[in-house]
């Protein structure tokens, strides 16, 4: 606090508070202070009775206030007339009943023909209170099924929207954002029309490192949107405007912004070689195996469905996912509480498994093998399918020593486990597996030795069963094992104990 | 009104017919019938077939064209208008053996995707500067939290909230200025000729 008196007296002239009661005054700002606490308390929970009660458009709210109603005749006849004032307010209570929990009557604010007037105030650069309004209405109507946002579409909304990107307020710009999120999210149509009003670069211009979390998560999910679905897929041009940005996105750190980005690239690496080598060609791939070890579930799950898409592809990809070291997470993933996991894990696997036998060995070497049988012994159904995968892949794929690595692991044991279930496919597909071992045996002369085992794990017992199972294809495989492999006889009568040590070629 | 139409225009210079794009094979056999044309009829010849989608029940085809740029000028046509069955098994095929063993990701990641669209509930799960407003003035101050909060009124917004002072004073430090200088208080000091009195 200023305390020299030299020329202090020009100054004390100069205060506005010269003359006036310290005291009272001080007193004037705690009255204020708890005034305005007192309004905000109010207004918080006039919210909540918005919220959470179903507002009856009939009902006038506090009409002692005489402020905001929210009958739909008020509305429309405030949005439709000439005072701006009037237009905000209308605007604002067409906003929160949009924004209510329960129901929020966007057909009816649709049918009340309220829309092109929305439209037409998100033009008005001079009132961004009822720009800002407008846009979180038409955002909410947006939200809703395909035929809301056509009826948002149809009255103009895009160019619109586009427009306020441009916007010197934040709020505004990411109001539109998030509305041009909800209209890329209706579908492959609305997506590739805003690539063709050139919404990309807009929005891209908006990444920095100052912009508010809250914004940059809203913008990452729009981009999201954009890079998804399919039939037809977003046209490369576009995806290549986003990839830079994307990667930029990827490196931050806040769970929601990562999570999106990551479902940005887990849309676009589903889809042919030429997609998925976009993808990888920007050094992404490192970066998704850490993030498939995030400790939040909504950064993980996208991060692996990306690497699983990425290792669909061609041996190439598949190796620069080994490369960046996703061997050494997938055993966490394959031993994860969480079912859906274990399932994109093990599909994932499979998917390794139908590579080379220079990858195959790579998953050997890397102990994959163990937390495989264990999925396939305790994982969920669908989970054990993708194990089941697999295995037969590694069958077919890997040569003679790898075959029998992956016998002595338990994998036989497990899948002969499996032939009750009673999906078909699956069935046949580790029948197919079956067949590929006996195939590795003859190699080595060794069937004989595999039939016991296979008779021992009370295999032989379930194969022969299912030469009467309802499907054709399932009995005839089965019939076809029985035929090749085991119609010598005396089968029965060979002594187990030979085979006390396991199964040893 | 739909966005997208089940056949383009391949250029604007060729006046594209309804008719199936034909190859050069057929060309001779309809060559009789292009008298019968009202329209200048040139043909086309389906250089690849790129890809596969179906629209509204019908099967359609990306073509890319011989002697046409690729990407900017290959075109969806329905299955029905074409006669170029090789080509079409030739992609078919491709799909199916892309790579031995390898299975596509089926269906949606049960539940977990990502919303494809989402209703703004309110604006206030955001506070302080995250929700993006620009600062009009500081109302009051507090340290009741532990550290300096700042009670900001915001620019078109009724709804104020507390922000560190730290963060006011680097983003709107005018704004903090101004607070603090309406708030000076001054204390009475003893007059210059007491001072000196003082000072012997």
């Amino acid at each position: 606090m200023p305390t020299t008196s030299i020329g202090g007296d020009e100054r004390i002239s100069k205060f506005k508070n010269k003359g006036k009661d310290l005291a009272k005054l001080r007193e004037k700002r705690i009255t204020e202070c708890v005034e305005l606490r007192k309004a905000q308390k109010e207004n918080f929970f006039k919210r909540r009775n918005i919220s959470l009660s179903s507002l009856p458009e009939d009902e006038a709210l506090s009409p002692e206030n005489g402020t905001v109603s929210f009958r739909i005749e008020d509305i429309i006849r405030d949005v439709n007339c000439d005072d701006r004032q009037a237009q905000t307010r209308g605007c604002q209570a067409a906003r929160k009943l949009l924004s209510k929990d329960h129901d929020p009557p966007m057909k009816k604010i649709v049918d009340a023909g309220l829309l092109s007037r929305f439209v037409s105030f998100l033009s008005l650069d001079d009132e961004p209170t009822l720009q800002f309004e407008a846009a979180w209405a038409l955002t909410n109507i947006a939200s809703g099924t395909s035929w809301h946002t056509q009826q948002v579409v149809n009255h103009g909304a895009i160019p619109a929207f586009i427009n306020l990107l441009t916007s010197p307020m934040l709020h505004i710009v990411e109001q539109a954002v998030w509305a041009l999120g909800n209209i890329a999210g209706d579908g492959a149509a609305y997506r590739d029309v805003l690539i063709e009003c050139n919404v990309i670069p807009a929005l891209l211009a908006h990444i920095s490192p100052d912009a508010p979390v809250g914004f940059l998560r809203n913008l990452t999910w729009t981009l999201s949107n954009l890079c998804r679905n399919k039939n037809p897929c977003p046209p490369m041009s576009a995806v290549n405007q986003m990839l830079p940005s994307l990667m930029q996105l990827l490196h931050l750190s806040d769970k929601d912004i990562l999570s999106d980005a990551c479902w940005a690239i887990s849309y676009l690496s589903d889809g042919s070689d030429d997609r998925i080598d976009v993808v990888v060609k920007t050094g992404i791939v490192p970066r998704l195996v850490e993030l498939m070890n995030n400790k939040e579930l909504c950064v993980m799950t996208p991060a692996l469905r990306s690497i699983g898409n990425i290792v669909s592809g061609s041996d190439l990809h598949t190796q620069m996912a080994i490369d960046a070291g996703v061997l050494s997470v997938l055993p966490n993933l394959l031993r994860h509480p969480k079912p859906t996991v274990q399932k994109e894990a093990a599909w994932a696997l499979s998917n390794i498994a139908a590579g080379p036998c220079k990858q195959i060995q790579q998953l050997i070497t890397c102990g994959l093998l163990p937390p495989l049988v264990e999925v396939l012994k305790n994982g969920d159904l669908k989970s054990q399918r993708e194990a089941v995968w697999a295995v037969t892949n590694f069958t077919s794929g890997g040569n003679v020593e790898q075959v029998v690595q992956l016998v002595k692991s338990g994998a036989l044991e497990a899948i002969i486990n499996l032939l009750k279930v009673k999906d078909a496919k699956i069935i046949l597909v580790i029948l197919e597996a079956v067949n590929n071992m006996f195939l590795a045996a003859e190699k080595l002369g060794e069937t004989e030795r595999l039939c016991l085992f296979v008779e021992q794990l009370g295999g032989l017992e379930q194969i022969e069963m299912l030469q009467n199972h309802a499907n054709e294809m399932v009995y005839q495989a089965a019939h076809n094992l029985i035929e090749k492999y085991f119609s010598d006889g005396d089968l029965e009568e060979v002594q187990v104990d030979a085979m006390q040590n396991g199964f040893v070629f | 009104m739909s966005m997208s139409q089940p056949t383009e225009p391949a250029t604007d210079g060729a006046a594209a017919t309804e008719e199936a794009k034909i190859t050069t094979a057929e060309t001779e056999k309809k060559a009789d019938e292009v008298v019968e044309e009202e329209e200048e009829e040139e043909e086309y010849v389906v250089e690849k077939v790129l890809n596969r989608r179906v629209v509204k029940g019908k099967v359609e085809y990306l073509l890319k064209w011989k002697g046409f740029s690729n990407s900017e000028d290959n075109t969806w046509e329905p299955e029905e208008n074409l006669d170029c069955p090789d080509l079409i098994a030739e992609y078919l095929q491709k799909q199916k053996s892309a790579h031995e063993g390898k299975r596509k990701a089926v269906g949606d990641a049960d539940g977990d995707e990502s919303k494809s669209k989402k209703k703004k509930d309110d604006n206030e799960k955001l506070r302080g500067f995250a929700r993006g407003l620009e600062p009009e003035r500081i109302i009051g101050a507090t340290d009741s939290t532990g550290e300096l909060m700042f009670l900001m009124k915001w620019k078109h917004s009724d709804e104020a909230d507390l922000v560190p002072a730290k963060e006011a004073n680097v983003k709107c430090p005018q704004v903090v200025i101004s607070f603090y200088e309406e708030r000076l208080t001054w204390h009475s000091y003893p007059s210059e000729d007491e001072k000196k009195e003082e000072k012997n």
